[in-house]
C-alpha cells in the first residue's frame, strides 16, 4: 500500500506542472491558429496579434510554481495530500489554459476587423486568467498546510 | 466541439449586412485561395452546395425544377456535414414554398406536385392546401404572407430582399453554433454568396440575363 500512495504522491508533485503545459499547447496553438489567420487580413500591428496567442501559456508557469511548492520529502503522510492538491490545481491549469486559448482566439478574430474592440475583447481572457490565478494561490496557500 | 478551421476562420473578413455594404470585402479570388485550406472531403460538399442553392448566376444551376430534385437527391448521398444538409433542407423548402406561391395562380396543384415532389417535406402540403394563400405554413414560416404579397405587387427586388435577409440571419446562427468550425465557413461562403448577388443588381444586366433564358428555352424547344 505504501508504494501506491507515494506513487500518487508523486503524480500530483508533478501534475501541475504537466497538465499546466498540455494545457498551454493547447492553448497557444488554438489561439495561434487564430493570430495566423488573422495576419493574413491585416495590414500591420502583428505582434498584438502573436501577443495575445501567447497568453495561455501563463498556466505553464503558475503550475512550476505550485510544483516547486509541493516539492519535500514524500512520507506516507503527506503523499495523500500532495496528490489531491496537486491533481485539482493541475485540472484547473489544464482547462484554464484551454479555456484560455478559446477565448483569445475569439478575440483575435473579432479584432483584426475592428481594432477599436481589440482591448474589451480581452475581458473574457482576462476573466478566465483570474480564475487560473485563484486556483494557483490558493494552491500554493494550501500547500504550506502540508506536512513537511 | 470540434473547431478544425481557426485559421482559415480568422483569415476571413467581417462581412457587413447585405443590405449596407458598399462593396465587397474579399475577391472571389482571395476567397478562394483561402478556402484551399478546407479539407478535401468539405471542399467537395460546400462545392457541390453551391451548385444547388448559390444565388449568383455564375454558377451551373439546374434550370427546371426536376432537374433540381434530381441534383437534390444527389446531393443528398454526398453531403454528410449534418449543418450543411440542414441548411440545404431549409433552403429547397423555401424554394418550394416560393414556387409554390408563383405557380399557385396560374397552374393545378397536381402539375406543382409533379414537378416539386421528392424535394421539399412541404410539396403535397403544399399541394393539399393549393386555394389557401399562405398554404396554412404562416405559422411556420412567417414571412410567406410578405413573399405573397411582393409577387402580388410583382416587386422582384424586395422579394430577393426578404428571402436574402431570412438566409443571412440562419446563416448567422449556424456560424454562431461553431465559430471555428465548418459551419462558420459555409456560412461566411453564402453569406458572401448573397453579398455577391445583391451588390451584382445591374437592370441592364438583368434584362440581358433574362434575354438570354429565353432564347435558352426557345433553343430547348
Amino acid at each position: 500500500m505504501e508504494p501506491l500512495i507515494l506513487t500518487l504522491g508523486w503524480i500530483g508533485l508533478y501534475a501541475p506542472l504537466a497538465l499546466g503545459a498540455v494545457g498551454s499547447m493547447i492553448g497557444c496553438a488554438r489561439a495561434g491558429s487564430a493570430a495566423c489567420g488573422a495576419l493574413l487580413e491585416v495590414e500591420g500591428g502583428y505582434g498584438r496579434y502573436i501577443g495575445v496567442a501567447a497568453m495561455p501559456s501563463s498556466q505553464t508557469i503558475y503550475g512550476i510554481v505550485v510544483t516547486m511548492a509541493l516539492r519535500r520529502d514524500l512520507t506516507i503522510e503527506n503523499a495523500p495530500g500532495i496528490f489531491g492538491l496537486g491533481i485539482l490545481v493541475g485540472l484547473a491549469m489544464l482547462y484554464g489554459a484551454i479555456a484560455l486559448g478559446d477565448a483569445c482566439a475569439s478575440s483575435i478574430n473579432v479584432s483584426k476587423s475592428k481594432l477599436e474592440v481589440f482591448g474589451i475583447s480581452l475581458a473574457p481572457a482576462a476573466l478566465v486568467e483570474g480564475f487560473s490565478v485563484f486556483a494557483f494561490v490558493f494552491a500554493l496557500v494550501l500547500a504550506a498546510a502540508i506536512p513537511k | 466541439m470540434a473547431e478544425p478551421y481557426i485559421t482559415l476562420v480568422s483569415s476571413l473578413p467581417y462581412l457587413t449586412s447585405f443590405e449596407r455594404a458598399e462593396r465587397s470585402p474579399i475577391t472571389q479570388l482571395r476567397l478562394e485561395q483561402r478556402l484551399h485550406n478546407l479539407e478535401p472531403g468539405d471542399a467537395k460538399q460546400l462545392a457541390i452546395a453551391e451548385g444547388l442553392i448559390s444565388w449568383r448566376m455564375s454558377l451551373a444551376k439546374p434550370k427546371t425544377d426536376k432537374e433540381m430534385v434530381l441534383r437534390y437527391r444527389a446531393a443528398q448521398q454526398e453531403i454528410s456535414q449534418p449543418a450543411l444538409r440542414e441548411f440545404i433542407e431549409f433552403r429547397i423548402d423555401q424554394q418550394t414554398i416560393l414556387a409554390g406561391l408563383r405557380q399557385s395562380k396560374t397552374v393545378f396543384e397536381s402539375a406543382f406536385l409533379e414537378q416539386a415532389s421528392g424535394a421539399s417535406r412541404w410539396a403535397a402540403f403544399i399541394a393539399s392546401h393549393w386555394d389557401i394563400p399562405d398554404f396554412k405554413l404562416a405559422a411556420v414560416y412567417p414571412w410567406i404572407p410578405e413573399a405573397r404579397s411582393y409577387l402580388d405587387n410583382n416587386d422582384a427586388c424586395g422579394l430577393d430582399k426578404l428571402m436574402m435577409s431570412i438566409i443571412w440571419r440562419r446563416l448567422s446562427l449556424i456560424a454562431e453554433s461553431n465559430r471555428f468550425g465548418f459551419e462558420a465557413v459555409f456560412a461566411f461562403v453564402f453569406k458572401w454568396d448573397i453579398l455577391q448577388a445583391w451588390l451584382a443588381r445591374d437592370a441592364v444586366q438583368a434584362k440581358s440575363r433574362f434575354q438570354e433564358l429565353i432564347n435558352e428555352v426557345k433553343n430547348d424547344r
